[in-house]
Parts: structure tokens; sequence; C-alpha cells
């Protein structure tokens, strides 16, 4: 898949201010960022269902605009929001979404009870979808978007919602179908599931900022992350300032990259002029990787409330 | 495009024979017309009671068509609103086999209504033989592929749901009255038959009348010609608004809309 300068436009508003990625056939690859950043306007151009207002992207090849049908027949789509009809059994699903492939309708019978065996639907296939647990549903969702025998997967914060047991089965399914060569580019809300892509494109404010490996974002920081909780956050920066440390400005804890966090952390503590309550040292996350490069969190609405940060603190929230 | 088309027939049907309830709810409203209304104003009509029942009998036909269809178009006022067409439109699917598949689909759903309401011609006093059922159900075929149209080709240009049963009785109940189906055109007034000529029930009316009763109001070749050609343009218009989402970018937008 490549895609070069992609601009979008609403009116005024520039959602996509020139994008440009390859990805690798047989490749995971994983697109993050804050709500508005740009992802779903990306996702829907490469998914054919919107045009660009300038610049290119072809899917195996074909240009999502002139190419559509064949772009339509090499890829398969998981929405965020139900693509299913909730009344009908997965069976019925699956089987109409062949005879919209294509297929004969023996043929795509055979296909549907495949593809059910496959991702271990087959027991609920006969029941209305809307009687399923969650993760059938989802699951359902992969199923329909396999149909087609699809080259390459966009699931869009396909795992939305689910329980982490239903998240990882998902997932579990969808790392098989990568095995098997299929290319996968996904987004989702969720850190973890980042981590599990060869390549990650993090996209702000209609831009990539960063695109590299977890491991490699993640070495930028370097070191570690100190996460501290005091009395009072913004002296507590003040002070560090003072001591020719950069702790990061803005949210609901202190946070400070180092090198060497374990080495500077027994001084730190019993310097500090404010009480701590917590302290947390890990290796840096995707999240950390974002806030460094941009400033906010994933998972607030840009903009960021001056001196505020929305991120980790927030999860449950947003 | 021709399995596009059957796909969405074969979608609708398997969504209308869950509600399948509905094709006996259907019955009420044409036997409301045929045997109160029918009674009661044939009673005070020239014709007299039997004869008047025996005589809209075709007219409440078309009623129960027209009205099956019109209600199977407003699905594609839901179908905007749910997500299984958002996956139909990424499938390698032309937007105007969805549109022909639509009319398709609603013109099975209000013939096979119109199958239904056949049985009671006995109780209305209408009899026939094998040659004047064939001609019926010809033109029953024809008529409910024409409302179907006229149903597929409104709903197109409506993304909500409230609006669009407001304005189909704005403009299926006077088509509905102006067609002839409650009265003899040739003794309404001018007005009314010259009115009659611009309405596509009215000719779709007269064919199944007369392949019960024998007379005609237009002529035959007429009554066909203008069905085909109101087919073909509200079938055009139809595909025309489908087709505009491929390239602007309502198209598939989180609400979908093919308009906006």
């Amino acid at each position: 898949m490549e895609v070069r300068g992609l601009v979008k436009r609403y009116g005024a508003v520039e959602a996509l201010r020139g994008i440009d990625l390859t990805v690798q056939p047989g490749e995971r690859f994983a697109l993050l960022g804050p709500n508005g950043a740009g992802k779903t306007t990306l996702f829907s151009i490469l998914a054919t269902l919107r045009a660009p207002t300038a610049g290119t992207a072809r899917v195996m090849g074909r240009d999502v605009t002139m190419e559509r049908d064949a772009v339509r027949r090499e890829m398969g789509i998981v929405f965020q929001e139900p693509a299913i009809e909730q009344r009908l059994s997965g069976r019925d699903n699956l089987l109409l979404m062949g005879l919209f492939y294509g297929l004969k309708t023996s043929a795509a019978r055979r296909r549907a009870a495949e593809i059910l065996g496959q991702l271990g639907l087959a027991e609920a296939a006969d029941r209305p979808a809307k009687t399923l647990s969650g993760g059938q549903r989802r699951k359902l969702e992969l199923a329909r978007a396999l149909v087609s025998d699809p080259r390459i997967l966009f699931l869009d914060e396909a795992t939305l919602g689910l329980d982490v047991d239903a998240r990882r089965g998902f997932w579990a399914q969808v790392r098989t179908l990568a095995a098997a060569g299929r290319t996968v580019f996904f987004t989702t809300h969720y850190m973890e599931e980042a981590e599990v892509a060869d390549r990650i494109a993090l996209i702000d404010a209609g831009r990539i900022v960063a695109l590299d490996t977890p491991r490699a974002l993640k070495a930028r920081l370097g070191g570690g992350v100190i996460h501290l909780q005091t009395d009072d956050d913004a002296q507590a920066r003040v002070w560090l300032r003072s001591r020719g440390l950069a702790p990061e400005p803005g949210g609901t804890e202190v946070m400070l990259v180092q090198a060497d966090p374990a080495a500077v952390l027994p001084e730190l503590l019993r310097a500090l002029p404010v009480k701590v309550h917590r302290v947390v040292v890990n290796e840096p996350s995707l999240e950390d990787v974002f806030l460094k490069l941009t400033g906010r969190g994933l998972e607030g609405d840009a903009p960021p409330p001056a001196g505020g940060r929305t991120g980790a603190g927030e999860r449950g929230a947003a | 495009m021709i399995r596009g088309i059957y796909a969405v027939v074969v979608l609708d049907l398997k969504r209308f024979w869950l509600e399948r309830a509905r094709l006996v709810a259907g019955l009420a409203q044409p036997l409301l017309y045929l045997f109160v209304l029918g009674a009661g104003l044939g009673a005070s009509s020239r014709l007299g009671g039997g004869d008047y029942q025996r005589y809209i009998f075709p007219g409440v036909l078309a009623l129960s068509l027209l009205f099956t269809a019109t209600f199977a178009a407003i699905t594609i006022v839901f179908d905007r609103q749910i997500g299984f067409f958002k996956a139909v439109l990424v499938a390698p699917v032309p937007r105007s086999a969805i549109a022909l598949g639509k009319i398709a689909a609603g013109a099975l759903q209000a013939f096979a209504q119109g199958l239904i309401v056949l049985p009671f011609a006995p109780l209305a006093g209408v009899r026939f033989g094998v040659a004047e059922a064939a001609e019926l159900i010809g033109a029953m075929l024809l008529a409910a592929v024409t409302f179907s149209a006229i149903g597929v080709a409104f709903a197109s240009r409506f993304t909500s749901t409230t609006v669009f049963p407001i304005v189909s009785n704005a403009v299926l109940l006077p088509m509905f009255f102006l067609s002839g189906a409650l009265y003899p055109l040739a003794v309404a007034p001018p007005w009314m038959q010259a009115a009659a000529h611009f309405d596509p029930v009215a000719y779709a009316v007269d064919l199944m009348r007369g392949s019960l009763l024998g007379k005609f109001f237009f002529p035959v070749p007429l009554s066909l010609a203008v069905l085909a050609v109101v087919i073909t343009l509200l079938a055009w218009a139809a595909v025309r608004v489908f087709n505009r989402g491929e390239d602007d970018s309502s198209l598939g937008a989180t609400r979908f809309n093919w308009r906006r």
C-alpha cells in the first residue's frame, strides 16, 4: 500500500495535510493518534469511501479513486460500528456478503461455512446476530470482512468496547490471518494492541509525526520514564527544572524521561521538597512517545487545554 | 451488475421474510376499502353495491401494490442508518445495482402482497378465467415495478425516516385518488380526466381493470408505453442519486448518506 501527499479538506478544515506512507505486503501496520487527528479520514480514503482532495493512495498497486472496484476486491474491512444485519443469522450475513462479492449461491454458502468454522463461530452461526455476545459479534464482523478472502485487512478500532478476554481472542485470530501472509492495517486505542504491529505511524493534526517499529519509537525516548504523584506537581516541576532536569509539562502526574532512572531516583526522592505519594518507573510506552512528540496524550481531543494534559490519567473517561 | 442486483434482492427478501406477519397486516387496508368503503359507497352509487365492489377491486389491488412497494422503499432510508450497507458499499458492487436491486425487491414484495389480496376477488363479485388471470398478473407485475420505482426514486432522496412517510402520503394519496381506482374516469369531471393522464397509477389501474372487466379507459399500448417510460425515467433518476455518492465526500460517511 502506497500513500503519497494525501490531502483532504472539508471546506476550510484540513483533515489531512500531506500523508506519505508505505505498507509492505504481509506487514501489520498500526495507525495511532488522538480523536480528530485524521485517522478516520485516512481510513475512509484507503477504504474507497471518500475521495482525497489531493495526492494518491494505492492499495495492492491499485488507485483507490480510479480503480475502486479492483481495490474493493482486494480488501476486507472491519468498521468501528457494527456492519452486520442484526436480525439475520451470522450464516445469512456471510452468505449475503458472498453474493455481494459476486460468488454463486452455492459457493457463497460453502465460503460462509468455511469461515465460520475457521473462526470458531459454527455453533452460533444460525442464531440472529443480535443474540450473540459482544465478542462473537466482533468475530462475525471479522468473518464478514474475510468472505472475499482479501489480501489486505483494514481494522478500524475493531475491538472498541470489548473486554480483555474478547479482545485477546479477536487478536489471536488476526495474528493467525497475518501469519498467513495478509497485510493488516489497523487503528486502535489500546496500546497493547498497537505493540503487536510491525510498524506504527503516529498521526497528529493531519500529519504523520513519527513512523517506526514500536521498539524504535520507544527507543527515541531512551532509558525509562519516571512517573511521580506528588502533593504539588507544579512545584515539583519547578524544582526539577531548577536542578537541570526536564519534566514533561502538564499532565495529571509528573513525568520525567531519564537515561538511567534507577540511578537518579533515590537522590531525587530524598531531595524533592514536596511529598511523593507514588512512584512508577517503566519502559517508555507508546503513550509516552506520543506525549513527548506532540505535547499531549493519545486519548484527548485536539487541542489540549493550556498547560493541561489529557492523557493516560483520563483513559477511562475518553 | 446482475449479481449485485440479485444480492440486494436476496437481502431484502430475507429481511421481508422475517416480517412476514406484515403480509397479513397489509390485508387490512385493501379489505377495508373493498368491503367497508366499497359497500357503503356502492350502495349510493349508480352502479349498485355488488357491481361497485367488482369495479373497484382492481383499484384496491393497486392500492395494496402501491403502499407495499413504497413501504419497501422506506428501507433505503433505514439502510443508511444501519451498518450492513456500509459493508455493501465497500464491496465491488456498482451503486446502480443497489438502486435497481431495491426496485426489484420492492416490486416482488408488492406483488406478493397483491397475490394475497387476489383470493378475495370472488367475495367482491369478481369472476375470471385463466386468460384474464394471466393478463391480470402481467398487469400487476408491471404495476408493482412502476410503484416500486416511484418509491425508490423518492426514498433515495431522503435521509430521514420521519420525513419520508409524510412526503409519500402527500404524493401517494393524491396519485391514488386521481387514478380512477375508486370511480370510473369516464364520468369524472374533465379536469380530473386531464389530471389522470399525468398519473402513472391511473394507467396501472386501467390495465388491471381492463384485464378483468374487458373495458379500458386508455388504449392498452399507450398504458404500456407510459408505464415503461415512467419505470425507465425513475430508475435512471434513482441510479443517478445512488451514483452521486461514488466520488464526493458524502459517500459512506459515518452516517452513510448517499446525498448530503
